[in-house]
């Protein structure tokens, strides 16, 4: 490695732990440079917009832009990051609220999601990197995606989301031919390409990649990293969330098993750490480009 | 970052990755001469690859207008104009400006720009238009006053990808057994980094399945012995695929290494950018030559006067006459006397094209059929 990028990093680690964490203003209790997590007693994991927060104790995060390892992001365009957790006996949930002046829920070559992120170490008494893990240091990731939940709340977002007026002779393999009938046609969308040959045509689906996902049914993946670019998606998905964005902030709720039974999923003690990744659609970020947080402990109040 | 070899910028340069050619690498020479812009191989390619959902402006192979056209919108000028001080030291054909991976900025493995999706939406944009005015009473005549050609472009599956590069996940690979460079669509997550740093633009982002798809070299043809689509389809014969062998391993027998590293009569497309690109061209003999140089490197005047005496060449015009002649790949070819013979891997015969067609003159009255016939072909 060379030296310019050691001092690179060991002066990231060293900025956000002196800035990792501040008192929030949030009239609701506040906590410094942790995560407090406080029992209660619902917490629904089919609604996670239910999930009442206002007894959790905030934590304002500052966030870095990624510039340890290329690609990156240069300066960050979310700045800070408000989180609140709850648990009961079942689940644990966290509230993660950022400011972003725009919402950002469609792709195409030049327009990206809004994004977020938790990371949690496999192994709290040993974690691995905070940039996802290194080798033989695995992380659990969490990662919601506004497009996503747009997927769920109103259909897949598919050319006609982005371009209405797009216009296509034919497509081959349509399994509902589509006609005009006194007037223009509809387009065809997603659900009318479901054959094996119309899907040829759409090598992602076909190959079950799971960022092709056409019936997605929550708008989190959860994912599993031993280090950068080793980011893969776990065969058994069990946590869900949901994001509001209002007044120029998003809010995203992300719930999770307590314990989890998957052996890719992170134990949660009553004390280990958790990361956190902002992804601003507005800024082009994706990848490796993106605002983060190093480890920060997180502590489960017992009752 | 390490230093890997570029012959066709004649110098070391640096590259992500170690130096690792593959066992045989993919290339095509294209005769831009030759070429009408008809789109046969454009639409032969889009009906076969790209007619998918999201690949609606989608073209693994496109044919523009130079100067004005280009497809996405001025992919090349972006690049260029990023690209500060492009010279070439003539009398050794070495170039001393940076490739684009030297010339990345920090923080960035390729010196790179993203499209908007609206740069994709004119493919023909700028088609058919020339350099400038033609005036009443110009007439042409060598190099021309007034110009333009067509510029056929594929992904050129280049020894040093820079999409390859680029791909923070490693989900992009150059395949060992032929060279031809893959996005595998079951790991890529759609970053869109190979679309931002391949300066060609042959790289596409599908807004639909929301990962990156790129030419595929038509490899279930190659893997059977046979030639791409848009080379079979191409009704100017323009273009011949095969493999080129490693500058020191050039075979004589072999139509592409002969062109490429014997006759040097067919140069790649903007060599200053440093990926070693496998698509060659015959530059079109009537434009200006500071334009050629920049497109084509140093080369490009020794390449057309080879091209001018090509029949003095008969074994060049040998290798000319198997562009288009036969669907499967020739590996090597002699020519006997007026003919060029083309065999296939196995050094079976696969073609014969004699250099002048044969010229039948039937009578104007048929007296057998009692009919009158023109000769029409």
């Amino acid at each position: 490695m060379q030296k310019t990028t050691v001092l690179h990093i060991i002066g990231v680690v060293l900025i956000a732990f002196f800035l990792g964490c501040q008192q929030s203003p949030e009239p609701q209790g506040s906590t410094e440079n942790q995560i407090i997590s406080v029992p209660v007693a619902q917490i629904s994991f089919d609604d996670p917009r239910s999930i009442n927060f206002n007894r959790a104790p905030a934590t304002t995060i500052k966030m870095l832009p990624q510039n340890i390892i290329a690609p990156i992001l240069k300066t960050a365009s979310v700045t800070e990051l408000t989180v609140r957790s709850v648990y009961n006996q079942d689940w644990i949930a966290f509230q993660l609220e950022w400011e972003d002046q725009t919402r950002n829920a469609v792709v195409d070559v030049d327009k990206f999601t809004d994004q977020v992120a938790i990371q949690f170490p496999l192994d709290p008494n040993n974690p691995p990197s905070f940039m996802m893990g290194n080798k033989d240091g695995r992380v659990h990731i969490i990662h919601w995606k506004a497009i996503w939940q747009d997927d769920i709340d109103k259909g897949y977002r598919d050319v006609q989301t982005l371009h209405p007026n797009y216009w296509v002779d034919m497509y081959f393999f349509v399994d509902e031919p589509v006609f005009a009938e006194g007037e223009l046609p509809k387009e065809p969308n997603i659900r009318h390409f479901q054959s094996i040959e119309a899907q040829r045509y759409m090598p992602g689906i076909f190959t079950r990649n799971p960022v092709s996902l056409v019936n997605r049914t929550t708008p989190v993946e959860e994912a599993m990293a031993e280090g950068f670019g080793t980011f893969t998606t776990q065969p058994r998905q069990n946590a869900n969330g949901w994001g509001t964005w209002q007044n120029n902030r998003w809010k995203v709720v992300i719930v999770r098993p307590l314990v989890s039974e998957d052996v890719n999923d992170a134990p949660i003690p009553a004390k280990t750490v958790i990361a956190f990744a902002v992804w601003d659609g507005g800024d082009k970020n994706i990848g490796s480009r993106k605002n983060y947080t190093p480890w920060i402990p997180l502590i489960r109040q017992i009752q | 970052m390490p230093k890997v070899k570029n012959w066709q910028i004649n110098r070391e340069m640096e590259y992500p990755y170690e130096e690792n050619r593959p066992k045989r690498q993919i290339g095509y020479v294209f005769d831009i001469n030759k070429c009408i812009a008809c789109q046969t191989c454009t639409v032969a390619c889009k009906t076969t690859w790209t007619s998918g959902k999201g690949q609606e402006v989608m073209f693994w192979n496109n044919v523009e207008t130079k100067p004005y056209g280009g497809y996405p919108i001025q992919w090349d000028i972006e690049v260029l104009q990023r690209l500060d001080g492009q010279s070439w030291d003539d009398e050794k054909q070495t170039y001393e400006g940076k490739t684009v991976f030297e010339a990345a900025p920090q923080g960035e493995r390729v010196l790179g720009w993203l499209p908007k999706e609206e740069d994709y939406a004119y493919p023909n944009l700028g088609e058919d238009e020339c350099a400038g005015i033609v005036e009443k009473g110009q007439y042409f005549t060598g190099i021309h006053p007034v110009w333009m050609f067509y510029l056929a472009r594929i992904c050129n599956h280049c020894t040093y990808p820079a999409c390859l590069a680029a791909c923070p996940r490693k989900a992009i690979y150059k395949r060992q057994e032929d060279g031809i460079v893959l996005i595998d669509q079951s790991r890529c997550r759609g970053y869109r980094e190979c679309v931002r740093a391949c300066p060609y633009k042959k790289t596409f982002f599908n807004l639909v399945t929301r990962v990156s798809e790129k030419c595929i070299g038509c490899y279930p043809l190659i893997e059977k012995g046979e030639q791409p689509r848009c080379v079979q389809t191409c009704i100017g014969k323009i273009r011949l695929q095969g493999f080129l062998s490693k500058p020191e391993e050039a075979r004589r027998d072999n139509p592409i290494d002969l062109i490429v590293h014997f006759k040097k009569v067919a140069l790649p497309l903007f060599p200053q950018f440093g990926l070693e690109p496998n698509v060659y061209y015959i530059p079109p003999v009537h434009v200006p030559r500071d334009f050629l140089e920049q497109l084509f490197g140093p080369g490009v005047e020794s390449a057309i006067e080879t091209y001018r005496n090509v029949h003095e060449d008969k074994e060049l015009l040998g290798a000319f006459m198997l562009f288009g002649a036969s669907p499967k790949i020739i590996h090597s070819f002699r020519v006997k006397g007026e003919t060029a013979i083309g065999y296939d891997e196995k050094g079976d015969e696969v073609v014969r094209v004699p250099f002048s067609e044969p010229l039948y003159i039937r009578p104007y009255f048929d007296r057998k059929h009692d009919t009158y016939r023109h000769n029409i072909s």
